[in-house]
Formats: structure tokens, sequence, C-alpha cells
């Protein structure tokens, strides 16, 4: 049996009581099938990790004794940031701010026929088809918000080994927020760890966006966002993609107004067999629009990270502009890391500006810090903390930036835990 | 007799299997200031990179030792520790780790090795100011990458200013005149002059000696076809400005 079998066959073990718009996301799923290996935008993605899962139901209701803050782990709250705690895809109220509930208490929202628009997009439909408490955030208090956390645990069960998040975000227009996304938990049995985020940002709206991904154990990790821009609207993306034993995250970003402009700044880093793929598509569709995309992803021992960056300027889309930089590192025997940048253009007036490279840790770097008396050890961990600090450093607040730093250190078990840029 | 700083004696190296150097017998008292002379190729650079322990040259006969220790059974991090720097001709920008960040760390590993305990934040500062001010650079260098967008001439002093921090026992400038104006100079050689005490050694290695206006060597070598061909004082290095290499060239072949 198929994995797209299994799933619709699991999806209609859940009975009538699913609603609608799930329905139709299992639907569509039928329809425009799982991806495979053979796609282009799929071709470096871990897609085994996704047939050998046991399951895609969603964990049940997680008692109570294993919501205790200790059981969950929960990082410190992040300083002046109200905080939502969702676990293994429910709100969990205790540990929640009455701020945040007071934002995400709205029914979602969806919106399947953008999600269907977009080929790439459709492993977001798992996480619509399966997540039993979709979450709306619609952002509109002008200027008053106070910056938002949302930790999402996964704790999941070998029975039912996945948990999902289902979010869209509206942000009026003029309105400026920051919005945390911390991924934690994992457990040790292969199990998923679906996201599928909306973000709407309407006229001259700013988001600064942090996503941390740190989900410890044998999670796979499968992150769908799709973002639309409306004219003068300004998004910052950051994306640290550390977890799992295995992750794919694909996202769409649409400058559809004038002015408006994407900054994303990303970074994945893997040990030992870990996968980690990325795949960004922007699509400047406005006159003026612009777009940053930076990208660093580090390979250690065998791992193998993957970052595929589209972009697309439309005919109509008159004084873009676009700087690309794409770089890999690779430290290990078996390590690998495939860089795609793509880049195309439809129009005569664009400023456009890319590079991508992967190599190896430079010697000429190595023996330098080496003849200064630094051990070898540190002067690889002190080069590669370096590189990643590129992405990192633009990390706020603090206490984000050294969790960050700290799950990155982890993963690979051998940065340093300073920061050289400081 | 006092253990020489350096002794380097039929030091034989080859490059990809091609001997570049063939038999240099060097010996470096402390508190002397040596300059090692010569033309394009001749070695030079080989010969400071060797004893600083830079991977990708073969030493395939000779010896060197550092304050009677066999240099070339350490690795090249534990020859900086032990009080050897590499002044580099090139240095490497290291984006992303600061000058200060690397100072410090490279400081501390020296510390540790003497058992001394870590630098505190604030002697620390005030060493690196009042250094920066010997090499008249601006305290933002400090915190920018690691010869991140220098100048070459801001580079030099840089490498300058590492050594008067981390004060080695014996320091190796590969061409660190190379590139500068005659005000840099000045400053790089006044740096250089600054490390001088009757405990600590330096190495020049240099093209001209215009730099030995300003840092006068007790001993000068000009190094040729990977050989040490001559050995003088100061009036060597003036005479070899005045008549250039050739004529120590055709005398060698003479011989």
């Amino acid at each position: 049996m198929s994995a797209l079998e299994r799933l619709l066959g699991e999806f209609a073990s859940l009975g009538a009581g699913t609603g609608a718009v799930r329905q139709a996301a299992a639907q569509s799923l039928r329809s425009v099938g799982l991806p495979a290996r053979n796609e282009d935008s799929w071709r470096y993605a871990n897609l085994r990790a996704l047939e050998q899962l046991p399951s895609f139901l969603p964990a049940a209701a997680t008692p109570a004794l294993a919501t205790a803050p200790e059981a969950l782990a929960l990082p410190a709250p992040l300083p002046g940031y109200s905080r939502l705690v969702l676990v293994d895809g429910r709100v969990q109220r205790e540990h929640s701010s009455a701020e945040a509930l007071a934002l995400a208490v709205r029914p979602g929202v969806e919106n399947l026929a953008r999600l269907e628009a977009v080929s790439d997009q459709r492993l977001g439909l798992i996480a619509t088809a399966f997540a039993t408490e979709p979450l709306t955030l619609a952002i509109d208090a002008p200027l008053a918000l106070a910056p938002l956390a949302l930790e999402i645990v996964s704790l999941t069960s070998p029975s039912a080994p996945a948990s999902y998040l289902n979010l869209t975000l509206r942000v009026a227009p003029g309105v400026q927020c920051q919005l945390v996304e911390r991924h934690l938990g994992g457990a040790r049995q292969p199990g998923l760890a679906g996201t599928r985020i909306d973000v709407t940002l309407a006229e001259g709206a700013q988001l600064q966006h942090q996503r941390l991904f740190a989900v410890s154990g044998a999670t796979l990790l499968l992150d769908n966002l799709q973002a639309q821009l409306h004219a003068r609207a300004r998004y910052q993306l950051c994306h640290i993609a550390v977890g799992g034993a295995s992750a794919r995250s694909t996202a769409e970003v649409r400058l559809a107004g004038a002015q408006a402009s994407l900054d994303w700044r990303a970074l994945a880093a893997g040990a030992g067999p870990q996968f980690n793929d990325l795949m960004l598509t922007v699509l400047h569709e406005a006159p003026a629009t612009r777009s940053q995309q930076l990208f660093r992803g580090l390979a250690n021992e065998r791992a193998h990270v993957a970052c595929n960056v589209d972009t697309r300027v439309a005919p109509q889309a008159r004084d873009a502009v676009v700087v690309q930089s794409l770089r890999g590192l690779l430290d290990g025997q078996g390590a690998e890391v495939d860089l795609r940048p793509q880049l195309t253009i439809n129009t005569d007036a664009v400023q456009a500006r890319h590079g991508a490279t992967t190599g190896k840790l430079d010697d000429d770097l190595l023996f330098y810090l080496l003849a200064r008396g630094l051990e070898p050890a540190a002067a690889r961990a002190l080069l590669k903390s370096a590189f990643l600090g590129e992405v990192l450093k633009s990390i706020e607040p603090e206490a984000l930036r050294r969790a960050a730093q700290q799950a990155t250190a982890l993963r690979l078990g051998d940065l340093a835990l300073s920061e050289p840029w400081q | 007799m006092s253990t020489p700083v350096l002794q380097v004696e039929d030091l034989h190296v080859s490059v990809a299997g091609t001997p570049v150097l063939k038999g240099i017998t060097l010996t470096v008292p402390a508190g002397e200031v040596h300059a090692i002379m010569g033309p394009n190729g001749s070695g030079k650079s080989t010969l400071a990179h060797v004893l600083a322990g830079r991977p990708g040259y073969e030493v395939t006969r000779g010896s060197a030792r550092f304050e009677g220790v066999d240099l070339l059974a350490m690795a090249p991090e534990a020859r900086a520790r032990a009080g050897l720097f590499l002044g580099f001709q090139y240095p490497v920008e290291i984006p992303g780790v600061n000058n200060a960040y690397l100072l410090k760390a490279a400081l501390n590993a020296r510390r540790r090795e003497r058992s001394e305990p870590e630098i505190d934040a604030f002697d620390f500062l005030a060493l690196v100011r009042a250094q920066m001010r010997t090499m008249q650079m601006d305290e933002n260098l400090l915190t920018r990458g690691v010869n991140e967008g220098f100048s070459g001439g801001e580079k030099k002093r840089n490498e300058i200013l590492q050594m008067l921090v981390l004060e080695p026992r014996l320091a190796l400038l590969d061409e660190t005149d190379s590139g500068l104006d005659i005000d840099a100079l000045k400053i790089v050689g006044r740096g250089i002059n600054t490390l001088r005490s009757p405990t600590r050694s330096v190495v020049l290695v240099t093209h001209y000696q215009r730099l030995l206006e300003y840092v006068v060597p007790d001993r000068v070598h000009v190094l040729a076809r990977g050989r040490i061909l001559r050995s003088g004082d100061r009036e060597l290095a003036l005479e070899l400005e005045r008549r250039g290499y050739d004529w120590l060239l055709e005398e060698q072949s003479a011989a």
C-alpha cells in the first residue's frame, strides 16, 4: 500500500466529524498525490522518510500530566513576548498568556484554492486534513500588539505519531508585528511534525517572523508556508532548521503589491545521517518589489543539506530588486550540500545579484587560526560559527538568538557557543 | 653560551616532490633581529612557513629547534602557543570573527600554555588599545571581521598588532613590508622595534632593504636557490640594494 493510500485510509477512519475543509484537503491530496523524487522541486527531499512513516494519525489530546511544564521542557518565555503554547497541535491555555489567547481563539479560515494552485505546497494539505485545531491569528490592533511567541511542542505516541499545526495569520494594513515560532519536543520513534502556515500581510503591514525548528529525535518535519504581501508590505522571515531526523520546508512568498519586500534568511545545519531540505519560491508580481534571499547550509559527517531558491520576476514587476546569496559548507566524508539558485526574469528593468558556492573549510583560514595558537577543533568550530553567524546574528531578541545558536551547536556538536561576530 | 631561540641545521624541504630548500643552516640567538633577503622564488617564504608548521611542505632532511625543542615535531598551534609567531605576507580575511575575539582567543591560548589565567576583559582592552596606539590603528578595526575589508596596509599593521599583543619569543615576519607606503613602513618598523628585547628575536623576510632602515638587523642572510649564499651585517643589505642579487648568484655558479 502506498503512503498516499495509507494516509487517505487513516483520514477516512477519523469519520465524518472532520468537517468540510479538512475533507476537501484530503480530496485535494487524492487528486494531486504526494510528490515524487523525479519532480524537479523534490529531487533533494527525503521522500523515503515520508513513505516509511508508520502512521499519519494525529496524536490524541495529551494527558494533563504530560503537559506539565517540566514534562514539556518548555524554554523560558522570551522577554517581552506574549506566549501561545501548542502541544501536538492543541492550544494549552494554562501555559499561554491571556494576550496570546485573545488573538488565537478564532476558528481557522481556510483558503484551499491557494494551496491547490501551488503543487509544491501540497504537503500542506496533510496538515490541513489532519490538524484538529486550525488556528487563525488576525492581527489588527494598531501598533499595540506585544510580540508573540508560538511554542509548538510535538510529543506524539507510537500509535498516533503525528502532530500538526495549521495556522492562518492575517496582519491588517499598517500594523507592525513580531512573531516567533519555536518547534520543540520530538519523539524517539519515527513520527511526523507537519505545519501549514498561511500569511497575508495587508497594505503597509510589517511582519518579523522568526522560525526555529529544533525538534529532536526521529521526527520527520514537513513544513509549508505561503505568504502573500500587498503593497508596501514588508516581511522579514528567518528560518533556522536544525531539528528532526529529516526535514523539508517549502515556502512560497508572493510579492503581489507594489513595493512589497521580503528579507529571507535561512540556516540549515545537519549532522549524522540527517536530511535538511529547504525550498523557497519568490514571485515578484508587482513593480518595485524587493527580495533578499540569504542561505547558509552546513553539513557535518554524512548529513545532506539542500536549498532550492526559485525566484521569478513577472513582466509587470518593473524595477524589481533581487539579491540572492546561497552558500554551503561541508565538513565530513559523506556530507552533501546541494544549492540550486534559480532566477527567471521576464522584464528588462530589474536589478539582480546572485551567487551560490559550496566548499569545505578553507585550509588557509584554518592555518591562520592554528598559527595564532587555536586548537584545530576550536578553529574549525570558530569558522563554522562565523559562517552560520551571517544568519544567526540577525536574530532578535538575544534570548532567541542564544537559543538558536545552542540548538545549532547541539545538532552539530562542534560549534562555538560564543558569538565571534560580537 | 645560552640556547639560541632558533637553530636550523641542513634543512631540506620539498613541495609536491620538488626540492625548494636545499640545506639551510641558520642560528638566531635571543635578542637578535635577522633579515633574510633574496630574489623571488628563492625559498624565503617557504622557510617561514615550514618553521610555522604549514601543511604541504615535506621536510626531507635536517632539523629546526626552537629554544632547544624539536620544532618540526610540534603541531602548528603548539608552536604558536610556545611563542612562535608568523606574520603573514597575505593575511587572510575571516568574516564573522571579529578582530578582538581572535586576539583574545589567541592570547588566552598562549596564557593557558604558560598556566596563566585567562585575561580579564578590562585588562585585555587596555592592552589592545595601547598597542593600537603604537600601530596608529583606528579602534573601530577591533570590532570588524579579521582583516575584513582592510586595506593592504591595515592588514599588515594588524599582523604587527597581533604580534605585539601576543609577545612571541620569535617572530617570523614574511614580507611584512610588501605593499606598504613610506608612512606605514615607519609605523610597522616602530611596532617591530617595540618588540625588541634581550629575550625576543625576529626573523624578517624581505625583498628590499628599505624596512631595514627602520629595523636595523643584527645579521643579514641572502637566500637564493634554496640555500643561504652569504651572511653578513647590515652592510650586506646595502650592498644588495646597490648591486642586486645577480653577482651573488654568479659567484655561486662559478664556485
